[in-house]
């Protein structure tokens, strides 16, 4: 089985750069089964496609708008927009486009989990916020037990 | 008051670009504004770091363009400090580039702009025959037959009925400003998802030579992966095989299907080789030293500028370096230079914003006044456009073999004169011709490389200057590339092994750029004008000549919506 944790944002946009500080964190201070891989994405869009593609189970770390407010880390599960409405923003048409391109090329990961997280300060900058910093273990471990129960189905 | 269109943003583009027009009675354009609504200060963040770590902050300036910028970067570290980078380090990173020059120009074809001539739904009533026997008229490529267009119609055709656009929801089908016959539209859609999957293959080659894609590493002083014929962790001689299967599928693709599609799109769009020519002034710095980075003679794209739209005379005085050619005014830009100075050099460049525009949320800004957070780049004094349109042109008129021969073939299929090569129609084959020039040079190197390699020289990396504590404690230099967008450089000034300053001039701010003290109009801006519009609701040809320059500001906020709000807008106003 492979999955693949993928990590989005720019890291130089304070929470912006949330799911890029997420991968390398999880990728340099935990160990993880043969079967994992975990990509900081950055704002890539299209040049990613192949990391998605190439996913049988797939959990992208974002900053995200939720549908429900609330400082708090939110999961999604195979419920993520995959078409654009016009958006401004080529990450967020990026994330819906990539999805909606795997799925034509019928290459959609089996399983697809967003973690995402409000972010509170988006402003030109290096680090996350203190109220996101105090998020980043619950993330760690709701990514660890998303791998565990795949790993053991 | 006249009525003006707003597009906020460009869909499709990464980034916070706006365009304002002002239309006349027949819905022409009038007059263009353009404006970067988000602010990006880099040059603050560098400040003070190390100038060995500065690549890896810039290359996130931009998802799309991290190659670029992590080259100019080290560029202008080795340029300060004195480093000459081996011969390897010099193939390597030309094929790098090369690899994301090419790569990038089939994605800006087939995902950004193809759209905007192809319809997509016009491609559902699409006779797959009747396709079939168009694809094999004129390119020999194998996925040609009746049953493959087939195939494509009826999923694309499921997608549609089930409500599921998916991408191509944002699209202006059915709009009168297309023009292809519903069986050359499926064409191109097939081109448009098998160009979705080539180009993953050809960035492959940044994973072998770079360490890690997405964000490739890079080091002042030369290249980060050793080269060993026989280890296993290494450029060996399994990975070089590799290299050689890509560029050649490369060539292959470009040849058959990316040419062939541009002629075959562009003969019902020739009345675009007179829309969209704007300032007619076009620079390039060069890049692909087959020497030296300090030896532009030695450049496969070569340096140099064009004004007034002159095909018999390139300027080759130019020299970024020289503190009178290239200047940033902030004349229409929210910023702020010390002793109400007009313009400065890079090197003397100044990052002070100072936000002036109209408080959000507002209908229209104000563009007598500061309207954009870009600022205007001048040289000797000139307005200047750069991109593929400007790198072709000067390597046609410099008499570059290929080029000449490529850019004649091109005008002669399509039948229109060289003055049509000025147009948004002449910006994008110069992309395809470029990009055929450029995958070419990919095979020069990997055969540069493997030659060097069989002589016994691996050495990709030179240490000699690595510890800050050998350089000279005040000294500038200067780092650049030919992005795929453009002339791009980086200024720096390091002071006792640190940052001093950092500045950083983009292609799309060349481009992008708003008015300058004299009011003259930027790229974008003076392309604009004369815009024949069908539907001013529905800018269609607004986007076809913006995103010919395949435009790139700053990325800002990617953030996931879960509500699905609309955020990018059309108002007239």
């Amino acid at each position: 089985m492979n999955i693949t944790v993928l990590g989005l944002g720019n890291l130089l946009y304070g929470d912006e750069g949330f799911g890029c500080t997420m991968a390398e964190q999880l990728r340099t201070g935990h160990s993880w089964p043969e079967s994992v891989t975990i990509v900081d994405g950055g704002t890539q869009g299209l040049y990613l496609l192949d990391y998605i593609e190439s996913a049988e189970k797939l959990i992208i770390i974002d900053a995200v708008i939720p549908v429900e407010e609330g400082l708090k880390v939110h999961v999604f599960r195979n419920e993520i927009p995959t078409k654009i409405q016009k958006k401004m923003s080529s990450h967020q048409t990026g994330l819906s486009e990539l999805l909606a391109m795997a799925k034509l090329h019928n290459h959609l990961p089996e399983d697809l989990v967003l973690v995402g997280i409000p972010p509170v300060n988006l402003e030109m900058g290096i680090g996350l916020s203190p109220e996101i910093q105090a998020l980043v273990p619950e993330v760690i471990s709701i990514v660890k037990s998303i791998i565990r129960g795949w790993s053991e189905e | 008051m006249a009525r003006r269109i707003v597009v906020d943003p460009i869909p499709r583009i990464e980034g916070h670009l706006r365009i304002e027009t002002v239309l006349d009675e027949n819905n022409n354009v009038a007059d263009a504004f353009s404006s970067g609504t988000m602010w990006r200060g880099l040059e603050l963040i560098l400040k003070g770091r190390d100038p060995r770590d500065a690549w890896a902050f810039t290359q996130r300036i931009c998802g799309v363009c991290t190659t670029v910028h992590a080259i100019a970067s080290v560029r202008c570290v080795e340029d300060a400090v004195g480093i000459k980078i081996p011969e390897n380090a010099r193939i390597i990173r030309n094929l790098m580039n090369a690899t994301q020059q090419t790569q990038d120009h089939l994605v800006h074809f087939y995902h950004l702009h193809a759209l905007d001539w192809v319809d997509v739904v016009s491609a559902l009533s699409a006779d797959p025959k009747e396709t079939s026997e168009i694809a094999q008229s004129i390119s020999p490529w194998p996925k040609s037959s009746p049953g493959y267009f087939k195939d494509l119609k009826s999923r694309l055709t499921k997608f549609v009925e089930s409500g599921q656009l998916g991408i191509f929801s944002n699209g202006y089908w059915g709009h009168p400003a297309y023009k292809l016959p519903p069986a050359v539209n499926l064409l191109a859609v097939a081109h448009y998802l098998e160009a979705l999957d080539f180009q993953k293959e050809i960035i492959k080659i940044h994973t072998i030579f770079g360490g890690k894609n997405p964000h490739p590493s890079y080091v002042v002083g030369g290249v980060p992966t050793a080269i060993d014929p026989n280890g296993d962790k290494v450029i060996n001689v399994e990975r070089l095989s590799m290299i050689k299967k890509i560029i050649d599928d490369t060539q292959t693709f470009i040849d058959q299907v990316y040419i062939p599609d541009l002629l075959a799109v562009a003969k019902y769009y020739k009345d675009w080789g007179a829309i969209g020519g704007g300032l007619g002034n076009y620079l390039a710095y060069g890049d692909f030293p087959e020497t030296d980075i300090h030896d532009p003679g030695s450049f496969k794209w070569p340096r140099g500028a064009i004004l007034n739209k002159d095909l018999s005379h390139v300027d080759e005085d130019v020299n970024p370096t020289d503190l009178s050619q290239i200047k940033e005014e902030i004349a229409h830009s929210w910023y702020t230079y010390e002793g109400d100075k007009d313009s400065l050099h890079p090197w003397e460049g100044q990052t002070n914003p100072k936000y002036s525009g109209p408080e959000l949320p507002y209908k229209y800004l104000d563009t007598d006044k500061k309207y954009s957070w870009l600022k205007t780049p001048r040289w000797k004094d000139n307005p200047m456009e750069v991109g593929p349109l400007a790198r072709v042109l000067i390597a046609y008129v410099k008499g570059v073999d290929e080029i000449v021969d490529t850019v004649n073939f091109v005008l002669k299929d399509l039948d229109v004169p060289a003055a049509a090569l000025f147009s948004t129609l002449g910006r994008t084959a110069a992309r395809g011709i470029e990009c055929k020039q450029t995958a070419g040079f990919m095979r020069n190197y990997y055969d540069q490389l493997v030659a060097n390699v069989k002589s016994g020289d691996t050495k990709v990396f030179d240490s000699s200057l690595w510890n800050p504590e050998r350089w000279p404690k005040d000294c500038k230099g200067f780092g650049f590339t030919e992005a795929p967008r453009g002339a791009l450089g980086h200024w720096i000034h390091i002071q006792n092994g640190k940052i001093a300053d950092y500045q950083i001039v983009v292609p799309s701010t060349w481009n992008a750029s708003p008015r300058d003290s004299k009011g003259r109009p930027g790229a974008y801006e003076a392309a604009l004008k004369g815009t024949p519009m069908a539907d001013p609701e529905l800018p269609l040809e607004i986007l076809r000549t913006v995103h010919s320059f395949d435009p790139c500001l700053a990325c800002a906020s990617h953030i996931m919506d879960m509500n699905g709000n609309e955020i990018t807008t059309v108002k007239i106003v």
